[in-house]
């Protein structure tokens, strides 16, 4: 579009908004529409903090949140463990499955040939789409009984969840990064060739550093991912109660502990602990949308 | 080493690396349809009715409570994103409220199913008493699945010309006939094309349904506001309680034809999206 249609298209349109009949109403309605997410978020948040203050309120933040003590027969809801469990998921996933997920991209952007990019990025995107119950289940009857025999544990714990997060956050990184590689200039690549330099100098030299904020994003919008994924990781992390630092201790994450107790929580402090493990999620991926935003915010200038 | 060599081993790695991506998925999908094909096909398994005890039990009414599902959900929420969608791309300004919309749909893409899960059972379950049924589950899975259909649908109108535009307000048509007469129906196939990603999220769906729709039905739900058992939750929860001695072939072949469910619906998205962009070229070449 050239800036002179814009003009007039502008043009029209306002008029047309400040006269038509019911063109109010209409943009009231649409308006309305958009504003359902504003309205989800906030009702999503009030629910779950609703729900979530008998806990606090009868047990304290400092019992509820800052304690690793959790057993419903002695009243004892401390979330602390499970806080740390997904830490301690998410980072495992993340040492992992960041390397392997930009390396993946750089594969495609980069290295593979034309036909077998678009098979590779095809394969990746079935892979985004497999529901975590099915890749919980191959985990439950493939990785848990390996990881069984190599180690001499039980299979289940940190690690057999790592690897299951590590599954279900390639995807995402690898198609968000493989978008930012694709979206750096092409003159960037030939400068670099023509100085000399080689495929690989040019990858880590010139395409990585320039992609790296993109690739940030990323890398944490898969952490979101690694941290608000339940079913695959609840088969085989072990539902332990307790928190751990051993990579092979079973062990709970804020997520599976919720979907482990809710059936059988009764109403009052216990299914309140849930909530406000829910709250501690729902503040997390605020937190990590805050973040990439700054990230993004402070690119834009400098492009 | 040389730079020469440093790069050939770098080349290797990054092939490598590729190759494991794939890997994991063809290991997946040989491991899953491999262990469950046989059940999944079996027209005893699809078309039977579930059993509480005893062996040799169905799951059609678990296919048809995650069919009515994506029903539900796909009714309440495409009217909203498309009028959204309309918002966003023909009304909408750069400005604070445009941006503050956008910062509430990425908190919504971001926020953990389980989460969803835990607004649907305070919401829908408990304070509206609707109890375990399709229709919490559904409200439930519209917002979950908000932010992703609405981006979608409003690239769908994006993609609609300017000169389309231009060429009905230069008519005279006011700016809601143009979309209504000009910008909604040149963006319908790609809209319909932008609701199969979502449905197939909705079928694999578990963490947000398990708490709002229930995990185990005897027959099939008919009423919105029965308790159903989409198949992914079903599946979750005969692998947790085992129950039947069969437990075992259910899930692998529940395993394996959600997978199949799930990459039917990819593959439909995919031919759907390539035949709408093959029309829109040959349609622009026209002109």
């Amino acid at each position: 579009m050239s800036s002179s249609d814009g003009g007039i298209k502008t043009a029209i349109s306002l008029k047309s908004a400040r006269f038509a009949d019911g063109e109010y109403w209409v943009r009231l309605v649409m308006f309305a529409c958009a504003s359902v997410a504003i309205f989800a978020i906030l009702l999503i948040f009030v629910f779950v903090l609703r729900e979530s203050l008998p806990a606090i309120r009868q047990l304290g933040v400092g019992n509820l949140f800052f304690s690793a003590h959790y057993n419903p027969q002695t009243q004892n809801y401390g979330m602390l463990g499970f806080i740390w469990g997904t830490i301690f998921t998410t980072f495992g996933a993340m040492i992992i499955g960041a390397p392997l997920a930009i390396g993946t991209a750089v594969f495609l952007d980069q290295v593979a040939p034309e036909r077998i990019s678009r098979l590779v990025r095809r394969g990746i995107e079935l892979l985004a789409g497999i529901p975590s119950v099915v890749i919980g289940w191959f985990g439950l009857i493939l990785l848990v009984p390996f990881l069984r025999a190599v180690t001499g544990t039980s299979g289940f714990g940190v690690f057999a969840a790592v690897l299951v997060l590590v599954v279900m956050v390639l995807p995402t990184i690898t198609t968000l990064s493989a978008e930012t590689l694709k979206s750096l200039p092409g003159e960037l690549k030939e400068a670099s060739a023509a100085m000399g330099a080689t495929r690989w100098q040019t990858i880590y030299k010139v395409l990585l550093p320039s992609a790296r904020e993109g690739l940030l994003i990323a890398t944490i919008l898969g952490m979101g991912r690694a941290i608000g994924e339940t079913m695959a990781v609840q088969m085989v992390i072990g539902n332990a109660r307790a928190g751990t630092f051993s990579l092979f201790g079973t062990t709970s994450t804020l997520t599976t502990r919720i979907v482990t107790d809710m059936a059988e929580a009764p109403s009052g402090p216990p299914r309140s602990a849930l909530f406000a493990m829910g709250l501690v999620l729902l503040l997390l991926a605020m937190i990590l949308i805050v973040v990439i935003r700054l990230i993004s915010r402070e690119r834009r200038p400098g492009r | 080493m040389t730079a020469k060599q440093w790069d050939k081993v770098a080349t290797c790695v990054f092939w490598a690396l590729g190759i494991i991506a794939i890997a994991i998925l063809a290991f997946i999908i040989l491991e899953v349809l491999g262990r469950g094909l046989l059940t999944a096909l079996n027209p005893k398994f699809i078309f039977g009715k579930p059993k509480a005890m005893g062996s040799g039990g169905g799951i059609f009414p678990m296919i048809f409570s995650t069919l009515y599902l994506v029903v539900l959900a796909i009714a309440i929420s495409l009217p909203i994103s498309i009028g959204a969608a309309i918002y966003m791309a023909e009304y909408a300004k750069k400005g604070r409220i445009n941006n503050f919309i956008r910062f509430c749909l990425d908190s919504l893409a971001t926020l953990p199913s389980i989460v969803f899960g835990l607004f649907g059972v305070a919401l829908f379950v408990t304070a509206f008493r609707w109890s375990y049924c399709l229709l919490a589950g559904a409200f439930t899975l519209a917002i979950l699945n908000l932010p992703i259909l609405l981006r979608s649908t409003e690239e769908a109108i994006k993609l609609v010309p300017d000169t389309y535009r231009e060429a009905s307000m230069s008519l005279g048509a006011s700016r809601w006939t143009t979309i209504r007469q000009v910008v909604v129906p040149s963006a319908l196939p790609g809209i319909i094309t932008a609701t199969i990603l979502p449905i197939g999220r909705i079928v694999g769906e578990s963490a947000a349904i398990i708490y709002t729709v229930g995990v185990f039905v005897r027959n099939v739900p008919l009423n919105p506001f029965d308790t159903a058992a989409p198949l992914a939750g079903y599946i979750w929860a005969r692998q947790a309680e085992h129950g039947v001695p069969d437990w075992k072939t259910i899930v692998n072949g529940g395993a394996a034809l959600l997978l199949i469910m799930v990459f039917i619906i990819y593959f439909l998205a995919r031919w759907a999206g390539n035949r709408y962009q093959r029309k829109r070229l040959l349609g622009a070449g026209n002109k």
